[in-house]
């Protein structure tokens, strides 16, 4: 599991302090067992085109299961990923899978890509172009073909991968192109909006299949718009905004961090007005809303999540209240990311 | 009122390949999601509401408007004049700006020049892209042109908006804000909908009623209340602290665990006749933290998965 | 868990109360009206280019050289009966003068205008060529295609409209000129007499220009439709004019083939109807050695239906829901 690790880097006066610094060695004292270095560190990364900034200071530590990375439009996901790829350089600082800097080629073994854009030969049928691919990784003629009928296996295609690649529907080419990155078995794989465009039922079976992926102990690196299947698939997120990491960590605690903003919580009785009254004794609550819709019920806006869950569970069961729903409001991606990014929601 | 789509046994083939088969719909006016896995049928469905195909046999009618006519007849060009299509294609033209799009929409509606203009303007400010009109098309972000493909659909004020994949390639922000001004089009102008979307999510934020298509045929119409099943005995409770105390002590209570991810997320199913206040008090004598407990009922893409048999 | 939709409910509708939506009543007009604004605005895309300018700017030098010559041709039998011209000391005959501007027929006569279009066409392929790859090309690489057939208007009336608006260019590259020309032979000469007499070499101008409209936008519009992008068309469009043009002299100037063998060369059909329109004399057409006008018209008829039928197998309005 990643580590539980927190930070938010927007309140840092210099910028982003990153969740984790490699120690520097001492030059005369002994050096300590180092231990495996990191799949991939991102250690103060800077990134320009020209005048234009695309990632700023970012600092990213992964050691293991699935990272979703979600952000605006523009934020610097796609420049991150491709330098995590060994496609880019940067600028400043320095980006490295397993301590080798990442355009080494002996890392970019370790790493498998999953673009968003399709860039494909159109006449060739999926197999084929997959073990291009497989050749062009150096394997010989019987190796590639073997590691292609078990790539094309392993993401459902294998029926399928004769027809040319014209005629796929969209789920179609998004395996082929998680076909091709797991030809090498990385360590890392590295998508870029891998859900993007497919049918619900192709979605259900692309997250299992990452599930399956990362149980077998690879990594997973998943830059998304859709936080709705991303939250299914981990609980661990980087946010960034205007090249910036703004937050790294589990859902809770970036949440808990943010402390600007209460949470909001509905809860479904059937007296909401008496319990209004309970539960503005309560010193974490803020303020308490009547909901509107269908069901009464009350809208408490509360500080100190954890504090007002245990107050208000001694609440219920000293005034026997029944209580027929309690959600939390903002504790999702999506609220997370409005507050994160001033939430005006223009683009 | 009249119903707003309403099909007969309506079945389109193309050769020996069935692409609709036995299309029995009747919609009232409002917001409608088209729900469908891929080869469903949806994108032949919208051709033949637009007039663009005909049924190989069925009646159909969009508002006043019967389908199957004269793919160039009047009757055709009145059809297509109830309807603003978003496609989900790029469908820009590079090199005009958005007023400029906009207004030769306006005009290929059959809109008079200077109507056309002045809707442009007035269509582009409602939908935030004040700013942005007097640049070219191409130089627009994502969330732009998608409402600049928006604007094009609005401009001769259709009573029904067919839009396909709305939000396709938007970040989250930039979809809220398609969705709040779909909705409000929808809602506060008396527009129906007619939401085609692979992303469920939208479909829960904005409709009312969905339609879902499988293999050619219609699997499930109605609004979504109707046909997401009400579980009455099951819960979704989010827990923190001493959970395998908390579940021994829910167990013997008579609640059963039914799926648990490991960090403290379980859906429940409980006995007729349980009070919620239950699970608070096993909670304090535990030492459990409930952070929340949800009724679980189906979800839309629970309904999608069991509907279309998977 | 808890994968809510985005809450819309909350969100204030921002320009709401301001700027409402208004509706819009009124009584719309047919898909011709429609045609008519996409060749207009097609047009208006077209001139913004800069190569177009730089390709009206070669026409125009075209146009003025023609212009001036005619001008020159009738002063300078005056100015050198009264006076000599010398060049480097050397005295000049007016032979050799106006042997060239001879060559060209600049004499207000059929040929004039027959030639000027012949070289005015060198400026109009090439313009023709853009036009083709911005006007149709762009719509097909682009996806444009949806936005206008979703649109009450049939496939034939985007046709048209592109066919109109590439008509406006040639008009604005040939007929305009042409026209112009004529009335300036008519200044130069006797007014009363040239204008009265000439008056079918106007008509046979019109309809020379007609014969280009028709048969190159159809053309175009098929082989943009073809071809998407620039470069593909352009090289197909130097193989339909350029090629066959060097063919045909090589074979029948060259080496004696029959004359049906300049049937080949688009452009040299175009210029036999047009000829035709203009009634020019066939023994008067330059190089000698021509088929006959109806060969010439019934090849540029095939031309067109050929491009007809491709665009109507081509240009379907269901692609454009995918």
């Amino acid at each position: 599991m990643p580590p539980a690790d927190t930070s938010l880097a927007a309140n840092a006066p210099s910028g982003a302090e990153g969740a984790r610094r490699a120690p520097l060695p001492s030059p005369t004292a002994a050096p300590p067992p180092t231990p495996d270095p990191p799949l991939l560190l991102f250690e103060q990364v800077s990134k320009w085109y020209g005048t234009v900034l695309a990632l700023n200071q970012v600092t990213l530590e992964l050691t293991g299961g699935i990272t979703g990375l979600v952000g605006a439009n523009g934020a610097g996901k796609s420049t991150l990923l491709r330098m995590a790829n060994g496609q880019l350089k940067p600028t400043l600082g320095r980006v490295t899978i397993r301590g080798l800097d990442a355009w080494d080629w002996r890392a970019r073994r370790r790493v498998g890509y999953c673009p968003d854009l399709d860039a494909f030969y159109e006449d060739l049928s999926g197999r084929q172009f997959v073990w291009t691919l497989a050749r062009l990784c150096g394997y010989t003629r019987a190796e590639a073909t073997e590691r292609t009928e078990r790539v094309l296996e392993r993401v459902g295609m294998r029926e399928r991968a004769n027809r040319t690649l014209r005629g796929y529907s969209k789920g179609m080419r998004q395996r082929i192109k998680l076909a091709q990155a797991l030809l090498h078995d990385p360590e890392l794989l590295i998508l870029d909006e891998p859900l993007s465009g497919i049918d619900p039922i192709g979605r259900q079976e692309l997250l299992e299949l990452f599930q399956q992926l990362a149980s077998q102990g690879k990594c997973l690196l998943i830059s998304s718009h859709e936080l709705e299947a991303l939250e299914k698939l981990t609980n661990h997120v980087a946010i960034m905004a205007r090249g910036r990491i703004a937050a790294v960590g589990t859902l809770r605690q970036i949440r808990d961090l943010l402390e600007d903003y209460p949470l909001s919580v509905r809860i479904d009785v059937d007296q909401p007005r008496e319990l209004a009254r309970a539960v503005l004794a309560l010193a974490e609550v803020q303020a308490v809303s009547l909901a509107s819709g269908d069901t009464p019920g009350l809208v408490v806006q509360a500080r100190h999540p954890k504090r007002f869950f245990q107050a208000f569970g001694r609440l219920v069961v000293e005034q026997h209240v029944e209580v027929h729903r309690v959600e939390p409001l903002d504790e999702s991606a999506h609220a997370i990311l409005g507050y994160l990014l001033g939430g005006s929601g223009r683009t | 009122m009249t119903s707003l789509i309403e099909l007969t046994a309506v079945t389109r083939t193309f050769g020996a390949f069935v692409a609709l088969a036995d299309i029995t719909l009747s919609l009232p006016p409002g917001r409608i999601g088209l729900l469908g896995p891929n080869g469903a049928g949806k994108s032949t469905l919208l051709k033949l509401l637009m007039g663009l195909l005909t049924p190989t046999s069925g009646t159909g009618r969009v508002l006043d408007e019967q389908l199957g006519g004269d793919r160039d007849s009047a009757g055709n060009w009145r059809l297509r004049r109830l309807i603003g299509f978003m496609p989900e294609a790029d469908a820009l033209v590079p090199g005009l700006t958005g007023v400029e799009y906009v207004s030769l929409a306006g005009e290929l509606y059959g809109l008079p020049r200077r109507e056309a203009q002045r809707r442009a303007h007035e269509v582009l400010s409602y939908l935030e892209l004040e700013e942005a009109r007097y640049r070219r098309v191409e130089e627009y972000s994502a969330g732009m042109k998608q409402r600049v493909k928006l604007a094009q659909a609005v401009v001769h004020d259709p009573p029904v908006l067919l839009l396909d994949e709305p939000t396709s390639g938007l970040d989250p922000a930039g979809r809220d804000a398609m969705l709040r001004l779909i909705k409000a089009l929808a809602i506060d102008h008396g527009k129906s909908v007619l939401l085609s979307t692979h992303l469920l999510a939208d479909v829960e934020a904005v409709c009312e009623r969905v339609v879902i298509l499988a293999g050619g045929r219609v699997r499930g119409q109605g609004t979504v209340r109707e046909l997401c099943a009400r579980r009455q005995n099951r819960y979704r409770i989010r827990v923190q602290g001493e959970l395998d105390r908390f579940r021994q002590e829910l167990t013997a209570a008579g609640a059963t665990v039914l799926s648990d991810d490991g960090h403290g997320e379980w859906r429940l199913a409980v006995p007729s006749g349980w009070a919620n206040l239950t699970f608070f008090q096993l909670a304090h004598t535990t030492g459990a933290l409930i952070r929340a407990l949800i009724p679980d009922d189906e979800t839309l893409e629970e309904l999608f998965l069991r509907t279309v048999g998977v | 868990m808890t994968n809510q939709p985005p809450n819309t409910d909350t969100m204030p509708a921002q320009t709401d109360t301001l700027l409402r939506y208004r509706p819009w009543r009124g009584t719309p007009h047919g898909p011709l009206f429609a045609t008519l604004a996409m060749a207009r605005v097609s047009l208006r895309l077209l001139l913004r280019r800069r190569l177009m300018w730089g390709l009206f700017a070669l026409g125009l030098l075209v146009f003025f050289f023609f212009f001036y010559a005619q001008y020159l041709m009738v002063w300078i039998e005056t100015q050198l009966r009264t006076e000599t011209v010398r060049f480097a000391g050397v005295p000049v005959t007016i032979d050799n003068l106006t042997r060239f501007l001879k060559r060209l027929a600049l004499d207000g006569s059929v040929h004039t205008f027959g030639n000027f279009i012949w070289f005015q066409g060198y400026v109009l392929v090439i313009a023709l060529a853009l036009a083709g790859s911005v006007l149709v090309g762009n719509d097909f690489y682009y996806g444009s295609l949806p936005f206008y057939l979703a649109k009450p208007i049939g496939r034939w009336h985007y046709i048209l409209g592109k066919c109109l608006a590439i008509g406006g260019l040639m008009t604005l590259l040939v007929t305009f000129p042409a026209i112009l020309l004529w009335i300036e032979a008519g200044l130069l000469y006797d007014w009363k007499s040239y204008y009265f007499d000439n008056f079918d070499l106007l008509v046979g101008i019109v309809g020379y220009s007609l014969v280009l409209l028709v048969t190159l936008s159809l053309l175009v519009v098929a082989t943009a439709v073809w071809l998407r992008r620039t470069v593909p068309l352009v090289l197909v469009w130097m193989g339909v004019f350029v090629y066959p043009q060097l063919l045909s002299t090589l074979l029948v100037d060259g080496l004696n083939f029959p004359d049906e063998w300049r049937l080949i060369d688009l452009w040299n059909n175009l210029y036999l109807c047009g000829l035709w329109c203009l009634q020019a004399d066939p023994a008067t057409i330059r190089p000698p050695g021509q088929p006959e006008f109806w060969q010439a018209g019934l090849v540029v008829a095939g031309v067109c239906a050929a491009s007809l039928l491709y665009l109507r197998r081509r240009v379907q309005a269901v692609e454009i829901v995918t």
